[in-house]
């Protein structure tokens, strides 16, 4: 009598627990071959560096970026509003301050200029603010209406308060002369920080004065929400409160080149520096492949005892992700590890021609997410790659000698 | 629990070069449940391919094989391996076990494979190991044992989920004179004590004569023809 076999049903199976079972086994047993040992480690460690280099350079990246962004955003309006030539502007200002979360909303007016004092001349960028020292001039917000120039030009010409200070615009005035420039003497109220990274002179100075200067052609609206991301859900609120014409820009809008640039640049690097876990990438293939070789008649009597080419891709799959993880924890560690401790005792020191006195190392979630789903897509391939050798051996090929 | 075995006209041939050399050319087969089968034959006969062709191992080039009423060439490489798990044993002349595991991590390893509870593989393997008296060298890894403790290990192996056909390629073919009557007497027993059917191929003719029925493959024929 004979009985009938179970029904065959591979798909059922719990490969992965016995996949996972005999990498872990093959992992600590190909210690014992030298060669296979030497790529092993050659594939975890390369796999180490690169995590490391990756989140070191992002970490780097991610830190002088947020330094210069600050820098830039504190010297930027949160929302910018280019009025139209017919609008009324004092209108406009009210009806933008009458917007549900506009902190504050105040008139100014932007242009070249020159300054001059003691028989020496600048160009300038002309900045008429109206009440007192708005937060784009750091070290003199809030101070009274008055002419402030930057630490640095008031170093430069040896300017004290009280100390008077020529304002010549490109607006000409028409004299019996001819055309003549217009010209303002204001006394120096104070001075505020224009830290390293303004390369053009900023000069504030009353709207009035500034509207003498230059004309009402240059007049913008300054909008204050409270905060950046505020400031960005406000400006289809601010847009709707103006005539039509006005044209709203977030400080998003205003530096939209620089954070494009600053975004490619980090984009670069990630690639760039991903190369080396690709070379680590190449390393892993190639020691799977030899593990596999070396295997050929163990895969053979396994599928002879009915694992199937799934499990066995399943096997090198789990050893290629164990030995990824080995390496690339490693390199998280060493990468975290480094740039806290560059960013703490603040080790890479910068000249004073720099913006900042030393390299800032900001690690961000989502950096270290995109290096950990790089690597992980990167094991998937190599290590996939390499598996696929294992799960298309014949049983009988594999255990022929 | 045992099975019948059959094949009709199977043949099957190899590239040499640019030579093809034909290995079986219409081979049939007929093993009762339960029965032990010996098949002899020179080297290169094509004994081991008959056996790899009746396990699901090879692909035959024509002819039919079909286990407990079910053909295998209408089943993919998974359900195949599925069916191996299930229903075949494999005893093969070099023992084949896997070097990085020890002797009942070997032995539970088609449980495993199943995905069968390990404590309760645990136990039928270490029963199986002292069975062979080899239940002093559980934790023992292949190359710790002798030629003839290897073969026994892979013999539990090979029986460990009782599967109703066992087919063994050589079992003593490496072994001493000593050492194969002993895998030999062991396999008999176990095989008549659970009524596995089983094929084996070998070239010991003594031991071929043990067997309920002897079969000789030359030429790539059967003689013989196998009932």
């Amino acid at each position: 009598m004979s009985r009938p076999p179970r029904r065959p049903s591979a798909e059922r199976r719990p490969a992965a627990g016995v996949a996972l079972y005999h990498a872990r086994r093959y992992l600590w047993s190909t210690r014992r071959d030298a060669y296979v040992t030497f790529l092993s480690a050659t594939a975890a460690g390369g796999m180490a560096l690169g995590v490391a280099a990756l989140i070191l350079s992002l970490a780097m990246l991610s830190g002088l970026q947020q330094a210069l962004k600050g820098e830039i955003l504190a010297r930027t309006p949160e929302i910018r509003v280019t009025l139209p030539p017919d609008a009324d502007p004092a209108a406009a200002r009210r009806s933008v301050a009458a917007v549900a979360g506009v902190r504050e909303a105040r008139l100014a007016a932007g242009g070249r200029g020159w300054a001059v004092a003691g028989g020496r001349a600048r160009p300038v960028e002309l900045a008429g603010f109206d009440g007192p020292v708005p937060e784009t001039f750091p070290g003199a917000a809030g101070g009274r209406p008055g002419l402030y120039v930057s630490e640095r030009l008031a170093g430069l010409w040896a300017l004290e308060p009280g100390d008077l200070v020529e304002l010549a615009s490109s607006r000409p005035a028409l004299s019996p002369f001819g055309p003549l420039p217009t010209v303002r003497r204001l006394r120096l109220a104070g001075v505020f920080d224009a830290g390293r990274t303004e390369l053009e002179e900023r000069v504030a100075l009353p709207l009035a004065d500034a509207r003498e200067l230059l004309g009402d052609r240059e007049l913008t609206l300054l909008v204050s929400a409270g905060g950046l991301q505020r400031a960005r859900r406000l400006a289809p609120a601010v847009s709707q409160a103006l005539p039509a014409g006005a044209r709203v820009e977030t400080w998003q809008d205003i530096n939209r080149a620089l954070f494009f640039a600053l975004r490619l640049e980090k984009t670069l690097l990630f690639l760039a520096v991903l190369l080396i876990v690709v070379v680590a990438g190449l390393a892993l293939v190639a020691d799977l492949s030899l593990i596999i070789a070396s295997k050929r008649p163990e895969l053979g009597m396994l599928g002879a005892m009915g694992a199937t080419p799934r499990t066995l891709r399943r096997v090198f799959l789990w050893l290629g992700g164990l030995l990824v993880a080995i390496g690339g924890g490693c390199g998280v560690a060493l990468g975290t590890a480094g740039a806290w401790l560059l960013d703490r005792w603040r080790v890479l020191r910068l000249g004073e021609a720099f913006f900042i006195d030393y390299v800032p190392f900001t690690l961000r979630p989502a950096d270290l997410a995109a290096v950990v789903a790089a690597v992980t897509l990167l094991t998937l391939l190599c290590a996939g790659w390499a598996a696929r050798r294992a799960a298309a051996l014949s049983p009988v090929e594999a255990l022929r000698r | 629990m045992s099975v019948t075995v059959r094949a009709r006209g199977l043949t099957k041939s190899y590239l040499d070069g640019a030579r093809r050399t034909e290995v079986l050319r219409g081979v049939d087969l007929e093993v009762e449940p339960g029965e032990m089968v010996a098949v002899v034959g020179p080297s290169g006969a094509g004994k081991s391919t008959l056996l790899h062709l009746l396990g699901g191992l090879d692909v035959a080039d024509g002819g039919e094989v079909e286990i407990a009423g079910r053909r295998l060439d209408g089943l993919g490489p998974a359900e195949l391996a599925a069916f191996r798990n299930e229903t075949i044993g494999f005893v093969f002349q070099f023992q084949e076990l896997l070097p990085d595991f020890t002797s009942i991590e070997n032995v539970m390893m088609p449980g495993r494979i199943a995905g069968m509870p390990v404590d309760e593989l645990r136990r039928r393997a270490t029963e199986l190991l002292a069975e062979v008296e080899l239940g002093d060298r559980l934790d023992r890894f292949p190359t710790q044992l002798s030629g003839g403790e290897r073969q026994r290990v892979a013999l539990c192996r090979a029986l460990v989920l009782e599967p109703p056909l066992l087919l063994a390629d050589e079992p003593t073919g490496n072994l001493d004179p000593r050492a194969g009557e002993r895998v030999f007497e062991l396999m008999q027993r176990l095989q008549q004590s659970r009524g596995t059917t089983a094929l084996m191929v070998t070239h010991n003719p003594e031991l071929a004569a043990r067997c309920a029925r002897l079969l000789r493959l030359e030429g790539g024929v059967l003689e013989p023809p196998g009932r």
